[in-house]
């Protein structure tokens, strides 16, 4: 009944959080003054720029302009933007399957890695490979994504040039429909390997520059929890039954590990989203975080306006389901003792 | 390393299942080396309950963990020492036809601490099995009981997995060659894919079955109602006495010759102690098993063992039959523990507890460990150790470690 | 095996010392303990020598005149390799001595960190404190808006102030302060309401001590320990974020600062310039590196709860 309880309360919660996290994002825009820069040229003149601010209700106080701006979020108007030359609405779909894609990618990196890399130091604690997986790790957490990205951008594609840089080479991208937007997905499902192996080929240096941080951070939770687990009676029990070291660690051990770990899992969904705003600009991906990047330096704020209040939206779900699935796990341990 | 010392014959004499001799376990820690176990020795006649009796941290229960090799090896450190072991292989050099070398039982006698990886392996859960005190944390709350049942079958008994699922000699290669490793929980992720498809799938059935039938009747040998229900649960699910019966149905399944028990009864309450007790006793006949029983609980230890060894601060003080301990205790330390319990014929009043408190184990000094509390000192105790003699030569059994007897 | 055997230190303290003495103390042990890790000693060893070359910055390079701040020009030696004579490093596109934006670089983001850190934690505190001592419905409402602000990552939301406010130096740093006040003042907030329970606190009021005293003397004090950890981790991640930030170009072009050296020297790497974009790159690293060693090793001492080190 509890975790009904606290199910239901966080999801109450929810709209809160959103609407105040749209409050503060709009009075943001409000403060640099009013926005009409973008949306105006030289060539203007003052009945024009008049016609300019009626039309985007600019002339309105502040707390009316913001019920505009929902309003026109509600009915799929989420503004122009200056840097696409186009509305948000039409721009975003595209983007996002590409930062979709590339964070995917990173995702799979971080977790298949972290796991690994952790199960195996912590079953081998404080011997060499333990010490090189913490070094890693540690490192991991204070790497800063824009050199990381630098430094593998030098070595993999200036010095060795064995990755390209960008999301696809355009003969054969154009050469497959693009139903998903998933271009490694869109390729299997057209059965053009070649196309396959170039988006996948694309996606390798910047999915690890963008996955080390939460390799590192899942490696050093999943080793931490092996180790604690590896303490417990059970394993000894498992032990006394003859059972073999494999099966010991892997079946017993580990299996009760990862449940603390998914959390982290959950938690490095930030790390990644935040990421791509710099890996994409670094390696040139066509996503929502360069067109971000961008926007920011362009003053788009049709565009930062979108693109934070999606952001957060979606790191609030995230966290919520994260909540939610190690709430339920959890109770099964704890109910145990 | 020979496991049975190639050479010389170690003697264990008919009657034993095993011995411990002089075993020494050692822990490094920050302040120095911690002399857990320091030179103990005792032995576990064939078919006997033996106990062994001390407080919190007098070693008891690393002695236990020794004989399986469960000691982590760092920080643990093995400092000397052998626990011989009756095993169920026939001797080396006469092939079971009983000779000197294997003292006349026909036999080999194993060292089990210098067993390999491997060969200890075999023996865990099938020839000396382990139950320990907290089921609650000795089963792993992730895993269903059937599961953690089945593996013990699985480890020990494939053979009669098969059979039992009809599959024993009607097997061609690759079906064989998978459902074993499924068995031994050897399978690789290629494997477990391909166990998912028919054919195989089918067989995997049958062999599933065949243990869930295993299971059932290691859990009802324990008296647990409902088995077919209880093995789809999880330990949490269970109360605290189910989850010692399952603990115990999974040592028992493979009728192990030494069954090992640390304490298995003091995480429970009172009353389902006793059925547990029973239980392991009304065993323990049934099987002939021999059983080491660890505990801090001396008038637990008088109702149901034979024998009974005395430990303190990593040493023996005192061994000999359990009624001989409790009405004629040589060792102060023992005194002391007897007339600390409390029982119908004392006076009602004051419980004497034994002054002092344990000693420091790291590096520690010459000397009787007990003499800091001992209310009959002499001299020469806080600068010898003493050993363990025997008392009398009418009841050679009776072994003493004090100044007092020598 | 299970034995804890590590016995613990039992620290016999002559009662008749001042309640200071016996922190004084207390502080000397934590020290003690803190240097024991040799990981946490490395991380010391950056930061030492981070806030030396920041500290004696205009001694080890000539400063440029007339702001030491901005990178030197000297177009005639722009695009030099590392080992040139005269810059170490090499240099950036425009002539700028990278050695000179390492070194300066320090100098800039010691300043960044100190400002950031001392203005959060004393919002922070100041927020969190309030929230915990009045509580009620003040409480819920300051707690609110820390959840929404904790609802944005963090990255983003310092992002899109910092483009609102425009691309400075000085909005860099509010930028950050208005993101990472809020952790203090959760962090303030839980020890306030933990310490309010306290015996000791309890007895402080029985004994007539006002509000304010308690605050001061039993409340701060023992809030000390989880801020300190984090004010230390944060030194190392301001950098980071304000790095981020800078790269992206929301900082003033052509300035002695990490992240500006290295998206200024993206420029030449498809020409194979490497060392303009991966030496001050290197030092944000080693920077948020040094911090968190220190800041971990710090907590692993104040509030020891997982792994138990064997």
């Amino acid at each position: 009944m509890q975790i009904k309880d606290y199910i239901i309360r966080r999801l109450l919660v929810l709209p809160i959080l959103i609407i105040g996290t749209s409050i503060i994002v709009f009075a943001l825009t409000r403060i640099g003054g009013s926005p009409i820069g973008i949306y105006l040229s030289h060539e203007m003149n003052p009945a024009e720029v008049q016609e300019m601010k009626e039309r985007f209700h600019l002339d309105k106080p502040v707390p009316i302009q913001y019920f505009y701006w929902i309003k026109g979020v509600s009915q799929g108007d989420l503004g122009w933007s200056g840097v696409a030359s186009a509305p948000v609405v039409d721009v975003f779909p595209k983007k996002f399957a590409a930062t979709m894609e590339l964070a995917i990618a990173a995702g799979i990196v971080a977790v298949s890695l972290g796991i690994a890399l952790g199960t195996f130091a912590g079953a081998r604690r404080n011997k060499l490979a333990d010490h090189i997986i913490r070094v890693v790790s540690v490192s991991g957490a204070s790497m800063p994504l824009f050199w990381f990205a630098i430094l593998l951008l030098i070595i993999f594609w200036v010095w060795l040039g064995w990755f390209p840089i960008g999301r696809s080479d355009p003969n054969l991208f154009e050469a497959i429909p693009h139903p998903t937007g998933f271009y490694t997905i869109d390729a299997l499902l057209a059965g053009n390997f070649a196309a396959f192996r170039d988006a996948v080929w694309h996606l390798i240096m910047p999915a690890v520059a963008l996955g080390y941080g939460a390799t590192a951070i899942i490696a050093r939770m999943m080793r931490s929890s092996l180790i604690e687990e590896l303490q417990e009676d059970y394993v000894d029990a498992a032990k006394a039954k003859g059972l073999a070291e494999r099966v010991v660690l892997k079946k017993h051990a580990r299996r009760n590990a990862l449940i603390p770990t998914v959390t982290v899992i959950g938690l490095t969904f930030g790390f990644l989203l935040q990421g791509t705003v710099v890996a994409e600009i670094i390696f040139r991906w066509p996503g929502l975080g360069r067109w971000m990047a961008s926007a920011v330096l362009r003053g788009d704020q049709a565009t930062i306006m979108t693109y934070v209040m999606f952001t957060s939206i979606l790191f609030l779900i995230v966290n919520l389901v994260v909540d939610i699935i190690y709430a339920n796990l959890d109770r099964r341990v704890v109910l145990g003792e | 390393m020979s496991p049975d010392t190639a050479n010389t014959p170690d003697l264990l004499p008919e009657n034993l299942i095993s011995s411990v001799t002089d075993l020494k376990v050692y822990f490094q820690s920050k302040q120095g080396m911690v002399h857990s176990v320091d030179g103990v020795s005792f032995d576990i006649v064939d078919g006997e309950m033996m106990g062994l009796v001390g407080e919190t941290g007098c070693g008891k229960s690393v002695t236990a963990r020794s004989f399986m090799q469960l000691i982590q090896t760092p920080p643990g450190v093995l400092a000397g020492g052998k626990i011989q072991f009756k095993s169920q292989k026939n001797c080396r050099k006469c092939e079971g036809a009983k000779c000197d070398f294997c003292s006349n039982t026909g036999k080999q006698i194993l060292d089990l601490l210098s067993l390999s990886e491997n060969e200890i392996r075999e023996l865990r859960g099938e020839r000396i099995a382990m139950i320990f005190q907290d089921p609650g944390k000795a089963l792993n709350p992730g895993l269903t009981i059937r599961t953690q049942l089945a593996e013990v079958f699985q480890e020990h008994r494939e053979n009669d997995v098969l059979e039992k699922a009809g599959l024993a000699n009607n097997l061609n290669g690759i079906n064989s060659y998978l459902l074993k490793k499924y068995i031994r929980q050897e399978t690789n992720l290629i494997s477990k894919i391909v166990l998912k498809f028919p054919p195989f799938r089918g067989l995997l059935k049958k062999v599933d079955k065949a243990i869930n039938g295993l299971v059932t009747k290691a859990l009802a040998e324990t008296q647990i109602p409902n088995p077919n229900k209880i093995m789809e649960r999880y330990p949490h699910e269970l109360s605290g006495g189910m989850k010692q019966r399952v603990m115990i149905a999974q040592a028992i399944a493979c009728n192990p010759d030494l069954l090992i028990a640390d304490e298995p009864t003091t995480a429970l309450d009172v009353t389902v102690q006793a059925r547990v007790l029973d239980l392991i006793k009304d065993l323990q006949k049934r099987h002939k098993t021999s059983v080491l029983y660890i505990s801090h609980d001396l008038s637990l230890v008088r109702r149901i063992c034979d024998k009974v060894a005395v430990m303190y601060a990593g040493k023996i003080v005192e061994t000999g039959d359990a009624e001989t301990i409790f009405n004629d205790p040589k060792h102060p330390y023992t005194k002391g523990l007897i007339k600390a319990l409390p029982s119908m014929t004392h006076e009602r009043g004051k419980l004497e507890a034994i002054e002092g408190m344990v000693p420091e184990l790291i590096n520690p000094k010459l000397g009787c460990r007990f003499a800091s509390r001992c209310k009959q000192k002499k001299s020469n105790c806080e600068n010898n150790d003493p050993e363990l003699k025997v008392v009398s030569n009418k009841d050679k059994s009776h072994k003493v470690s004090c100044f007092l007897y020598e | 095996m299970k034995q804890d055997f590590q016995t613990s230190a039992v620290a016999i303290e002559d009662l008749n010392d001042s309640a200071f003495k016996v922190r004084l103390r207390r502080n000397f042990e934590i020290i003690q303990n803190v240097l024991e890790n040799p990981t946490t000693v490395i991380g010391l060893v950056i930061v030492i020598l981070m806030l030396l070359m920041a500290l004696f910055a205009p001694i080890i390079t000539e400063p440029n005149m007339p702001d030491p701040y901005q990178m030197p020009r000297d177009w005639q030696a722009a695009r030099s390799a590392p080992l040139t004579p005269g810059h170490v490093l090499g240099t950036t596109n425009r002539g700028g001595d990278v050695f000179y934006g390492v070194v300066w670089g320090a100098r800039t983001s010691l300043k960044l960190s100190l400002i950031v850190v001392s203005l959060t934690v004393v919002v922070g505190v100041i927020i969190g404190s309030v929230a915990g001592i009045v509580g009620g419905k003040v409480d819920e409402i300051l707690m609110r808006v820390v959840d929404v602000f904790l609802s944005i990552p963090e990255l983003i939301f310092a992002l899109a102030i910092a483009a609102i406010l425009g691309p400075s130096f000085t909005n860099i740093i509010l930028a950050l302060v208005v993101v990472f006040w809020v952790k203090y003042a959760r962090i303030m907030r839980a020890q306030v309401i933990r310490i309010k329970q306290r015996d000791y606190v309890d007895a402080a009021r029985v004994m007539g001590d006002s509000k304010m005293q308690i605050y001061l003397k039993d409340i701060l004090p023992n809030s000390f320990s989880p801020v300190m950890v984090q004010a230390t981790l944060d030194m190392g991640n301001i950098v980071l974020v304000g790095a981020t930030l800078s790269f992206i170009g929301l900082s003033e072009a052509g300035i002695a600062e990490w992240g500006v050296l290295v998206s200024e020297g993206q420029a030449g790497i498809s020409a194979g310039r490497w060392w303009a974009s991966t030496f001050p790159g290197l030092m944000v690293f080693l920077w948020a590196l040094a911090f968190n060693l220190v800041g971990d090793g710090l907590r692993d001492v104040l509030d020891p709860r997982t792994e138990t080190k064997r």
